[in-house]
């Protein structure tokens, strides 16, 4: 490749990784779309066992995973003090909506009514819920610094990987039985095929916005397809996560067996998305200003 | 009040990296933490090859994406356009770290095995100057603040004043006869990315 090349922590000119957000904050964001998508999965049935499931995989795989990313956790409350312009208090907002709507709107069906208001909880937990599933894909694009990051599909991604995750979670959960839901919904095998297939289209579209966009998006692009992530992203993001579920599920495959398959396959791809869209993330280098070239 | 900001003169930079050690010393930075950085390039192919140097340093845009990422409030920008991190607010989620194009902040990791930020060396000037000792937090994110101390008390940020080719020119953006204003005015200054639309107050010019 000609021009500017990775140049880590060296003076000089080039890309640089970002490395400030790492697995455990990849693992953040996985935990909080999962359990949020689960959720409102939860919520075609309902089932409150798997309200609970979702409120418990946000609630709590969310909050450790942060807390071991944050440099002062003790004082990480004030993440939620800047709602006018940054999208993490937004979504930490939106957390705490889910979380305690959550709670009332399963307390609600659990206790058969008991708890009043039961449609108002579900709405709002609703409602919050979208934001948990997609604030942390704004947060990724808002700024124009990560050029990979920097675009529209970002919080797209966060919500389909937050429904599909969700829904071959419940798959697996539907298939096990044990009480946790009512009756099986039919659709559900069809509706995780075609998310997987709308996860599908969504990588195509991130690739071809990155390979058409700076020079920066492109390499990213370049690292995901030929360089040092393609066997992560190409193997384990496509192939497991959406190929295998794709082909289990499209050949009709209902039984328990077929449903892990592909449930493991989409969650495993789901993580790997997430930690690998961090790792090739990279910083451009700032020659390129405006008309000026480096001196001769 | 003034609006400071800043012009390299890529020209007059021969890559010594004064700036960056005078940077390390007056703000006491820790291990490979550096708030400028000279990046260096080869140009050309053999036999005709030179080396062009790039300074760099936190560009304390108009428009800063820091400031905006920052969910605790501790990035801010003073009337006086330099944009500062409240070390007591920051929480280290590294938000605006992300948000900023040029790569101009680093997180100060939390020392292994109680070693300290200097790993168990005193830290420079602590004895001289106590007002300079403790002033950065572990597990917090900081950048350069164009020597807000020393700007305060009328200097020149350090690396400014160490610069042995006067290749940095520090002053009041907002004053039109100001070294950096008619700089940029006559040497068309550039800024750096300005595709990111942050609309930095630090300029490059002699390209």
């Amino acid at each position: 490749m000609t021009g500017p090349a990775m140049v880590g922590d060296s003076f000089r000119l080039g890309y640089r990784f970002q490395r400030h957000w790492d697995v455990s904050m990849a693992s953040a964001f996985f935990f909080g779309e999962l359990g949020a998508g689960l959720f409102v999965v939860a919520m075609l049935y309902p089932s409150w066992p798997v309200l609970i499931m979702g409120l418990l995989i946000t609630g709590i795989g969310k909050p450790w995973f942060h807390l071991t990313h944050m440099g002062v956790p003790n004082k990480s409350w004030r993440a939620i003090l800047r709602p006018d312009r940054s999208w993490t208090s937004r979504g930490l907002i939106g957390i705490v909506f889910f979380s305690g709507a959550g709670v009332l709107y399963a307390g609600a069906l659990a206790t058969d009514g008991l708890v009043p208001l039961g449609d108002v909880w579900r709405v709002v937990a609703f409602l919050a819920a979208l934001v948990v599933m997609t604030y942390q894909g704004f947060a990724m694009s808002h700024s124009t610094a990560i050029a990979i990051w920097s675009t529209a599909l970002m919080p797209i991604a966060s919500l389909l990987y937050a429904l599909a995750g969700g829904a071959a979670l419940m798959l697996v959960l539907e298939g096990v039985g044990a009480g946790l839901v009512h009756a099986p919904l039919a659709v559900l095998p069809a509706a995780t095929l075609g998310l997987a297939g709308a996860l599908l289209v969504l990588h195509a579209s991130l690739l071809h916005a990155a390979y058409n966009g700076t020079p920066g998006a492109k390499l990213s692009a370049r690292l995901l397809v030929r360089g040092r992530y393609a066997p992560a992203y190409l193997g384990v993001v496509v192939g497991v996560g959406i190929a295998l579920p794709l082909v289990v599920l499209g050949l009709g495959g209902d039984s328990l067996p077929m449903r892990i398959v592909a449930a493991v396959g989409l969650l495993g791809g789901f993580y790997a998305f997430r930690v690998v869209i961090f790792k090739v993330g990279v910083y451009e280098p700032v020659m390129r200003f405006g008309g000026i070239r480096t001196p001769r | 009040m003034a609006r400071w900001g800043m012009v390299f003169s890529l020209a007059r930079c021969i890559g010594c990296n004064a700036c960056v050690v005078a940077c390390k010393t007056e703000n006491e930075l820790p291990d490979s933490i550096f708030f400028t950085r000279t990046f260096v390039e080869e140009v050309g192919t053999f036999p005709e090859v030179s080396r062009a140097y790039v300074p760099t340093l936190c560009n304390h845009c108009e428009d800063a994406p820091c400031e905006k990422a920052c969910p605790s409030g501790a990035t801010y920008t003073r009337e006086d356009g330099i944009v500062m991190v409240d070390q007591d607010r920051c929480i280290g989620c590294s938000a605006c770290a992300v948000a900023c194009p040029y790569d101009a902040r680093s997180m100060i990791e939390q020392p292994k095995e109680n070693r300290g930020l200097f790993g168990g060396a005193k830290a420079p000037a602590r004895d001289a100057d106590p007002d300079k000792s403790d002033r950065w937090r572990a597990g917090t994110v900081v950048k350069c603040d164009f020597c807000s101390r020393r700007v305060d008390k009328g200097l020149s940020p350090a690396c400014v004043a160490v610069c042995p080719t006067e290749a940095r020119i520090f002053g009041d953006l907002d004053d039109a006869e100001s070294a950096p204003s008619r700089l940029i005015r006559t040497r068309n200054g550039a800024q750096p990315l300005p595709e990111k639309n942050t609309r930095p107050k630090v300029f490059y010019i002699d390209y």
